[in-house]
């Protein structure tokens, strides 16, 4: 067993054993094949969501209704452990802005209460309501939307005006269609859309339940089609695949910048702590759903499942192989204590605020201003991945991986430095 | 956003040998960088304290004189985000920009309705939203024609007292936690320290240098000049008190001091560094636009695009040159992520 090493034998035997040795493209098979059963699993829940929400509009009542939200919320649990995969992976980046947009200005597509406001100096689109409007005009051109398709949302309608917040498409869209505001501001409670928004004839509230249902079917259609392309780019002989296997250390420096700019500059930063600086429920991840304790989880997770190169699927099977973690107790065992002390410390912390909010303490209450009990809970998930990132920059040095530019922008990009 | 590449640079040989051993260089970023910034903060944030309650009117001169001197102060001092800035919400108290959702006005409008008297001490203000904290909060208290007045002057007069008092609050900690603590973890890295060797800590230096240059581009520049069709010059920082083009100045003065120290001995290098930094602000003068709001105007936006360009061309000589030659990279950084 290689880990049992002490650090200073381990030294010494990693020239001297190579038959021990965990092969570097053997790592990066795992971490592919993880991201292949990650997303097909993505994609099967996302179909699963598909089913409910045509059933729900064929025949709306409150119990199709909550159907298509259970649905939703079991499609979250598998995509949340994708997002490891995001930063590192141009083609993974590129694309989640089509599924996973946040945070958004929801008046764009429906109604919204009177405390929402109008067109703000960033976005004069927050309140269009494009459900309310089959006509309007954007960018001084009219825009015909009687029809509400697939097309028409993710090529006129998504990021409408070049602002980031007109989120038209994903599983926000698709949350704020399914639960409506939480206007229950720091108290408990989610948004609470009634399913006669979706009722036919007399019954329908707040108008245009046609449009409404309309909106909610092509979303959910994108959603499932966007998951599919993804999906098939993980698959045997996908470009995701080709892509990170052109070069093995590149394709390990890609695994580990997912894990480091996720746990820090987007969910510590980002996702957590502004919110909680901000004492602001609107900047709860999942702020319709009241669902956030379990994206911030599950992010959490995607990490710890990349370094250990194991994943459970939602049939209860595992994928796994040789790891992140193999490869680095065979150079540096301590470090790899280290780093595994770390994930698990993280996933206490996250732990810990899933089942606070699962029990009644929503997470939208621990924003709150003063609120002691909610600001340590997530503070103490936010420190867990500050802390992660360090022994995770540790561990890219120790694989000799560190002139990686853990983020480029396409400014810095200079063709001679730069594998695609 | 969606910018990204993985780059991967494949020589991560020196490219000249450092002369200067790693100790000197940390004593002198420490000593000669760091640390006189953060007491400049401290005491430039107590003058403008002591301002606020000595004439709290928006248009007060010797208040807004003070704004700007401890503004100036943190501007000097934002890149470096490690450590004690990073305690609880410090950093963000101080400066919470970019503010994407417009939570400052409305933070402060809110507070202002309500007469809110958790701003009749700087302490109980410290729980209250990091939009409604800060130099960029006290701007629109100052500055913005709406928020710079209030039905009832005397919450307003307390208001910016109570911001005052509560930044000058969180400059003092900071520095506090820089001498001795923190400034002697870097300058002694140990196994079971902060940072557990030299090249350790000269990531950090690096990456505060990597990371300031990113977001003067990216931001300070990047965000008034959203795309060519469709310019943002209200997005411009501190552009209600004429702020946004001397801040990138000053930023830029700041992080040349940092890479010349980090360069050290390497005299090429320096010069290479020293020689785009001088070449970014002679164009930044020369543009001669306080609030960038040219941006809007084809002929003008290409000499801010110009700056740009130029500030990539400095990330460029530092990433390629100045982190092999210290044998470090870039690391993670807050602004990963989207």
């Amino acid at each position: 067993m290689k880990h049992k090493y002490l650090t200073s034998t381990a030294l010494l035997l990693t020239f001297a054993t190579p038959a021990f040795a965990v092969e570097r493209s053997e790592v990066l098979d795992t971490y592919m094949n993880i991201a292949a059963a990650n997303y097909a699993d993505s994609l099967t829940t996302a179909q699963a969501l598909q089913t409910a929400v045509n059933a729900f509009v064929a025949d709306p009542s409150a119990e199709a209704l909550q159907a298509a939200k259970n649905a939703w919320l079991a499609a979250r649990v598998p995509y949340q452990q994708t997002e490891v995969y995001r930063f590192g992976n141009a083609i993974v980046d590129d694309w989640e802005g089509k599924v996973n947009a946040w945070p958004l200005d929801e008046g764009l597509i429906d109604y919204v209460d009177n405390s929402y406001g109008g067109p703000s100096d960033e976005n004069e689109f927050a309140a269009l309501n494009v459900i309310a409007n089959p006509t309007f005009t954007l960018s001084g051109q009219e825009i015909d939307a009687t029809e509400i398709t697939p097309e028409f949302l993710s090529d006129t309608l998504h990021e409408a005006d070049g602002v980031e917040a007109n989120v038209a498409t994903g599983y926000h869209a698709i949350e704020f269609l399914l639960w409506g505001q939480d206007l229950n501001g720091h108290g408990t409670g989610a948004g609470n859309r009634s399913w006669t928004d979706y009722a036919a004839g007399d019954d329908c509230t707040n108008n245009n339940c046609d449009r409404r249902a309309d909106y909610l079917v092509a979303a959910t259609d994108l959603l499932v089609s966007d998951l599919e392309y993804m999906a098939a780019q993980w698959a045997e002989g996908g470009e995701a695949r080709t892509t990170l296997t052109d070069n093995t250390d590149a394709g390990l420096a890609a695994i580990l910048t997912g894990m480091g700019s996720l746990s820090y500059g987007e969910q510590a930063g980002e996702r957590m702590r502004l919110g909680l600086m901000l004492n602001d429920p609107e900047e709860e991840h999942s702020c319709f759903a009241d669902n956030t304790h379990n994206d911030h989880y599950y992010d959490g997770l995607g990490v710890q499942n990349v370094y250990q190169g194991a994943y459970i699927r939602v049939d209860g099977s595992l994928v796994s192989g040789p790891s992140l973690s193999d490869l680095v107790a065979e150079t540096d065992a301590a470090l790899d204590a280290e780093m595994q002390g770390k994930l698990s410390t993280t996933m206490m912390s996250l732990g810990r605020i899933k089942t606070a909010a699962e029990a009644g303490f929503a997470y939208d209450q621990m924003l709150e201003r003063g609120n002691a009990a909610g600001e340590a809970l997530v503070m103490g998930g936010v420190n867990g991945l500050i802390d992660q990132t360090k022994s995770i920059e540790r561990v890219v040095t120790t694989l000799g991986l560190d002139q990686i530019a853990f983020e480029g922008s396409d400014s810095l990009d200079d063709p001679d430095a730069v594998f695609q | 956003m969606k910018r990204f590449a993985l780059a991967l640079t494949l020589l991560a040989t020196p490219l000249a040998a450092q002369v200067d051993t790693p100790d000197a260089v940390i004593g002198d970023v420490l000593n000669g960088h760091i640390l006189p910034r953060f007491e400049a903060l401290a005491d430039s944030t107590q003058v403008l304290a002591n301002a606020a309650l000595d004439d709290c009117n928006p248009t007060s001169e010797s208040l807004r004189r003070a704004y700007g001197d401890a503004f100036d102060a943190w501007v000097m001092a934002s890149h470096l985000r490690f450590g004690p800035t990073e305690v609880g919400d410090r950093a963000f108290a101080l400066a919470f920009w970019p503010d994407s959702r417009g939570a400052t006005p409305r933070a402060l409008g809110t507070l202002l309705a309500d007469k809110d008297p958790i701003a009749a001490t700087a302490a109980d203000y410290a729980q209250v939203s990091i939009a409604a904290r800060g130099f960029y909060a006290m701007e629109f208290l100052l500055y913005d024609d709406t928020l710079m007045t209030a039905d009832d002057t005397a919450y307003h007069c307390q208001l910016v007292q109570t911001i005052s008092g509560d930044i000058a609050a969180t400059a003092q900690n900071i520095l506090d936690d820089w001498t001795p603590d923190y400034a002697a973890a870097m300058q002694s890295p140990s196994s079971d320290g902060i940072y557990r060797s030299n090249e350790e800590v000269l990531q950090e230096m690096f990456k505060s240098l990597s990371t300031g240059l990113e977001f003067t581009s990216d931001t300070r520049l990047g965000r008034p000049l959203g795309t060519f069709d469709k310019p943002r010059p209200t997005r411009a920082e501190a552009y209600r008190s004429g702020r946004s083009s001397a801040h990138v100045m000053l930023s830029l003065q700041s992080l040349q001091d940092l890479a010349a120290r980090l360069a050290g001995d390497n005299a090429d290098l320096a010069d290479a560094l020293d020689a785009s930094f001088v070449r970014a602000e002679a164009q930044l003068s020369d543009l001669n636009d306080p609030t960038f709001a040219g941006v809007a105007d084809p002929a003008s936006r290409f000499l801010v695009e110009v700056v740009q360009q130029s500030v990539d061309g400095i990330r460029t000589i530092v990433r390629d040159e100045l982190g092999p030659t210290l044998g470090v990279a870039a690391g993670f950084n807050a602004l990963d992520g989207d």
